[in-house]
């Protein structure tokens, strides 16, 4: 039984494998992934742009997506605090926020074809269009599809299939 | 040979780094939505949810998918299974005992344990252990109240925490969090037996998600089981031939529970919550048996003698209703949590020999019932690097004991259970409320500091303040230190000051009474007061990778005044002036509570965690967890007890349970198919008869689940707990009639893993 006991002790030390991500690296992982799922109308500008409204990630985007490309465009991150300084962005995500901020920035970013994306809860049923959830240690994605179509943005059927879509409400 | 061995298990770990891959960034979504994230323990602290390898004090997490993989079905084995020095031993001619299961963290005393559901209080039972078990003197809550399908996770605190929690939070506290979003409906039905063909159980629950708007939800889940009795008895050497008559082994129960969780999201950000737990038990174990020569009356209902059957109906359910908000950074929490637990007890196939040939055979021994309100107010609020939380808590609780048939107390007693007399009727009530802070200071992101504070004001024995300061440092990455000091208490138990059993032989009382009864005041009883507490623990969480931990903590607790129950003064137990006592009230035996030992426990907390990712798809998660609890008796405070006068309650808190456990846990799971193997050794331990203790071997036994999808939805599984039919030690030597290795009982209610041997089931879980 000793013996067992040092192989299962040498076991687990015996190499650097898989990794339990944080909640907040495995939403900043999803987004870059999403990205390819999707069709925005107008695709032609240069960079690629992610917005995040009072940033959770700490450091976790910058060291996931500085100097890297999304859709062959460079990626540029900025980190917002307050609503109005929401501009021209392609991903727009929106954190520690009450009902009442969330309905306003819903409203003001409303038919500008940006891609908004949360884990507050009923999210996408408060028509957000990707929510990130967290069951039993995994990931979930709901996505409300009557948003993405208001702000003219395409989403391909296999993200559709592995997400639960819902309806605003 | 053996150098080949052993070079074979040194490179075999390497050989399995090769075989696996690691995940980057460039997985598809698919693979990262089947990532795991990290776990997040709520319990510990008031600053919110974290992961709980960065917790400042030890917390440990049992997930829903390791439940699943283990074949249990009881809560109670959850713990014992997973946790290394939690013990929950099985006993059987033990009363009440045998109904409601005592359990023990780091082998203190099971109401030094703070069970909460969702961060709520939950009651205790309404039972008081008063025979010679582990636990005995204790109310601890009967954790078989809760469907183990309704559970998502187990977070264990394993640190003194009253000053966040309150009352009880000595030796830890297990939050129980229920299933909440996102989880499948499905149906279980699960069915074995032992080895020796007996012991069959049958289990079959449904766990429902009701979705609601904004994320809310219903969920219901609903259990039954069946459990038929083991049987581990000797011979009775009191009749010819000697035969098996007693019932030793796991008793005969039938188990409904029923429990709600619910979330309502508002438009706003309020939030309405409520849980509902409800359990409904009735169990059946025996008192020991009596022979046709037991008494002159005996034969006159029962010529060939008689084994008198107690049994238990439990009622017990709780109620939460809540409403929780967030306004700017300041978040807010409402609730009330009402539980209620209620033993009623029968006795079957028995007689009073006072009533001789009249004897009713079947009585109602009367019925104990624990009621506990709590209402709560909590605020949190952050503000650059301090996180605040304030709260308030008024709690009611209430204790009664309702007499049972007069022919079970008067003429003598019903056989195997004296029922409760117009004397130990009592309905009694205290309240209390708390205050509580509790700040979390982060100079740095590596460094932060938490202090607790918690005043709370009883209406039976006054006031209490108790402080907790803790720290974390993360020295490098992937090295946390932490370290944790704070003072304690627990209030004496409601049943612990108000509970009585007497009986009345010859014109004389013997049993036992409250300690506000003369009798008891007489021999040195006093009203009972607060244990109190202190605390240190100091650790380090080594994460070398992400999917590595090492965890040593070591711990160390002081508990002044601890509550005990006396041993039964009188006869050749009571010195000549206790008799003198005893005959001038005349009573002939008698015990009491009494804040009657200071305790010392120390020890260390050893666990490894990995998981192990394959090239196909599969997993490895693989664990190993050392405890190592010393319990010593340090100071006595009352005439009543002390190493001479008390050996058998003295042994039984210091050597009466394991103080060294491994657990080895390990499981495989890949597309369709999982395997678990769990490992557990149990130290030894010892017992007391007649003056002299008895050792016990320490043992290993081996749990295997393996269970196979036939499709998404269906799923089977095989399985055995204690595969190898593992059984403790006989005690060493014929003692007496009732224990000994050819007596009535011959294992040790002790045994930290019961004495049923191997019990090998099926499953079947479909999801719909």
């Amino acid at each position: 039984m000793l013996k067992l006991i040092i192989f299962l002790f040498l076991s687990i030390f015996s190499s650097s494998l898989f990794a339990y991500e944080s909640e907040e690296k495995l939403q900043a992982m999803i987004i870059g992934k999403i990205v390819k799922f999707i069709t925005w109308e107008d695709e032609k500008s240069k960079t690629f742009t992610i917005t995040i409204l009072n940033n959770p990630f700490g450091t976790t985007f910058d060291e996931l997506y500085q100097g890297k490309q999304i859709k062959d465009k460079d990626v540029v991150i900025k980190y917002i605090t307050k609503i109005e300084q929401i501009g021209k962005t392609d991903i727009l995500y929106i954190a520690n926020v009450t009902s009442q901020e969330l309905e306003t920035i819903l409203q003001k970013v409303k038919n500008s074809n940006i891609l908004t994306i949360s884990d507050l809860r009923g999210f996408a049923e408060k028509k957000g269009i990707v929510q990130v959830y967290f069951a039993s240690q995994k990931p979930k994605l709901k996505i409300n599809l009557e948003s993405a179509k208001e702000e003219n943005m395409q989403i391909k059927s296999s993200l559709l299939q592995i997400a639960d879509v819902v309806k605003g409400l | 040979m053996y150098k080949r061995k052993k070079n074979i298990l040194l490179i075999t770990p390497f050989l399995i780094s090769t075989l696996c891959a690691q995940v980057d960034l460039d997985d598809d979504l698919e693979d990262i939505l089947n990532m795991e994230s990290e776990l997040k323990a709520d319990v510990g602290s008031r600053s919110g949810a974290k992961n709980f390898l960065d917790s400042r004090s030890p917390v440990d997490m049992i997930t829903h998918a390791q439940i699943k993989n283990s074949g249990l079905t009881s809560l109670t084995d959850v713990l014992r299974y997973f946790v290394a020095g939690f013990n929950a031993p099985e006993t059987s001619v033990a009363d009440g005992s045998d109904h409601v299961r005592a359990f023990t963290l780091r082998g203190m005393s099971p109401d030094q344990i703070l069970v909460l559901i969702n961060g709520k209080r939950l009651h205790t039972s309404s039972l008081l252990h008063v025979n010679a078990t582990i636990g005995r003197g204790s109310s601890n809550v009967d954790l078989d109240t809760i469907a183990i399908e309704a559970i998502e996770k187990i977070e264990i605190l394993r640190d003194g925490a009253a000053a966040q929690y309150g009352s009880d939070a000595i030796s830890g506290v297990i939050n129980i969090i229920l299933k909440g979003i996102g989880h499948d409906n499905q149906v279980n039905i699960q069915t074995g037996i032992r080895k020796k063909g007996d012991g069959k159980k049958v289990f079959a629950s449904t766990f429902v998600s009701i979705p609601l708007a904004y994320d809310g939800f219903v969920n219901l889940t609903l259990s039954a089981a069946n459990q038929e009795q083991t049987q581990r008895a000797g011979k009775d050497p009191r009749i010819t031939p000697p035969s098996v008559q007693t019932h030793a082994g796991i008793p005969d129960s039938k188990n409904v529970n029923l429990v709600l969780n619910a979330e309502s999201l508002q438009e706003s950000d309020i939030t309405l919550y409520s849980n509902a737990i409800f359990n409904y038990r009735k169990s059946e174990a025996s008192a020991f048996f009596r022979p046709y020569n037991h008494n002159v009356a005996t034969k006159l209902i029962y010529p060939n003698g008689f084994l008198p059957l107690i049994q238990a109906d439990i009622l017990d359910y709780s109620f939460v209703v809540g409403v929780k908000g967030k306004h700017d950074t300041t978040s807010w929490n409402l609730s009330n949590t009402y539980g209620i637990n209620q033993i009623d007890y029968n006795l079957q196939n028995s007689m009073n020999y006072g009533y001789a040939a009249e004897s009713p055979t079947s009585f109602h021994l009367g019925q104990l019932n624990f009621i506990q309100n709590t209402t709560n107010l909590d605020l949190k609020h952050s503000f650059e690097q301090f996180e605040f939380a304030v709260g308030s808590e008024y709690r009611y609780e209430n204790y009664a004991i309702q007499e049972g048939d007069v022919s079970s107390y008067t003429n003598g007693i019903s056989q195997g259970f004296a029922g409760y007399q117009p004397k130990n009727v009592v309905d009694n009530s205290r309240v209390n409320y708390a205050l509580y802070f509790d700040t979390v200071y982060s100079p740095l992101s590596k460094l932060s500091f938490e202090a607790a504070c918690r005043y709370e004001n009883y209406s039976d024995f006054g006031e209490t303040t108790n402080v907790k300061l803790s720290l974390d440092y993360k020295m490098i990455d992937t090295l946390l230190l932490r370290t944790s000091g704070s003072t304690g208490f627990r209030a004496p138990a409601l049943a612990q000051s108000n509970y009585s059993h007497t009986s009345t032989f010859g014109g004389l009382l013997e049993g036992t009474f409250r300690p506000e009864d003369d009798i008891s005041k007489a021999l040195g009883a006093e009203e009972l007061t607060p244990e109190k507490s202190k605390h240190f623990t100091i650790g380090t969480v080594f994460q070398p990778t992400n999917t590595t931990a090492l965890m040593i903590d070591y711990f160390y607790t002081l508990v002044e005044d601890k509550i005990m129950l006396s041993n039964e003064i009188g006869g050749t137990t009571a010195t000549s002036q206790q008799q003198a006592i005893l005959t001038s009230y005349g009573v002939d035996k008698a015990r009491f509570f009494s804040n009657a030992v200071d305790t010392k426990t120390s020890g260390i907390d050893l666990k490894l965690t990995r998981q192990f990712d394959f090239e196909n798809d599969s997993k490895l998660y693989s664990s190993i967890w050392y405890n190592y609890s010393k319990n010593t008796i340090i100071g006595f405070n009352n005439p009543s007890m002390n190493r001479s006068n008390s050996f058998e309650q003295i042994d039984r808190v210091e050597n009466g349970q394991p103080q060294q456990a491994f657990r080895i846990l390990n499981n495989y799971e890949n597309n369709n198919m999982s395997v678990t193997l769990n490992l557990s050794q149990y130290g030894s331990y010892a017992q007391v008869i007649n003056n002299e203790s008895y050792n016990f071997d320490a043992k290993w036994t081996t749990d295997l689940d393996m269970s196979y999808a036939l499709t998404k939805t269906i799923k089977l599984a095989i399985g055995g707990l204690n595969i190898f039919d593992t059984y403790p030690n006989k005690w060493s030597e014929p003692i007496n009639n009732f224990y000994g290795s050819d007596g009535i009982k011959p294992y040790s209610r002790y045994s930290p893993f019961g004495y049923s041997g191997a019990y090998y089931y099926t499953r079947a879980t479909i999801k719909f």
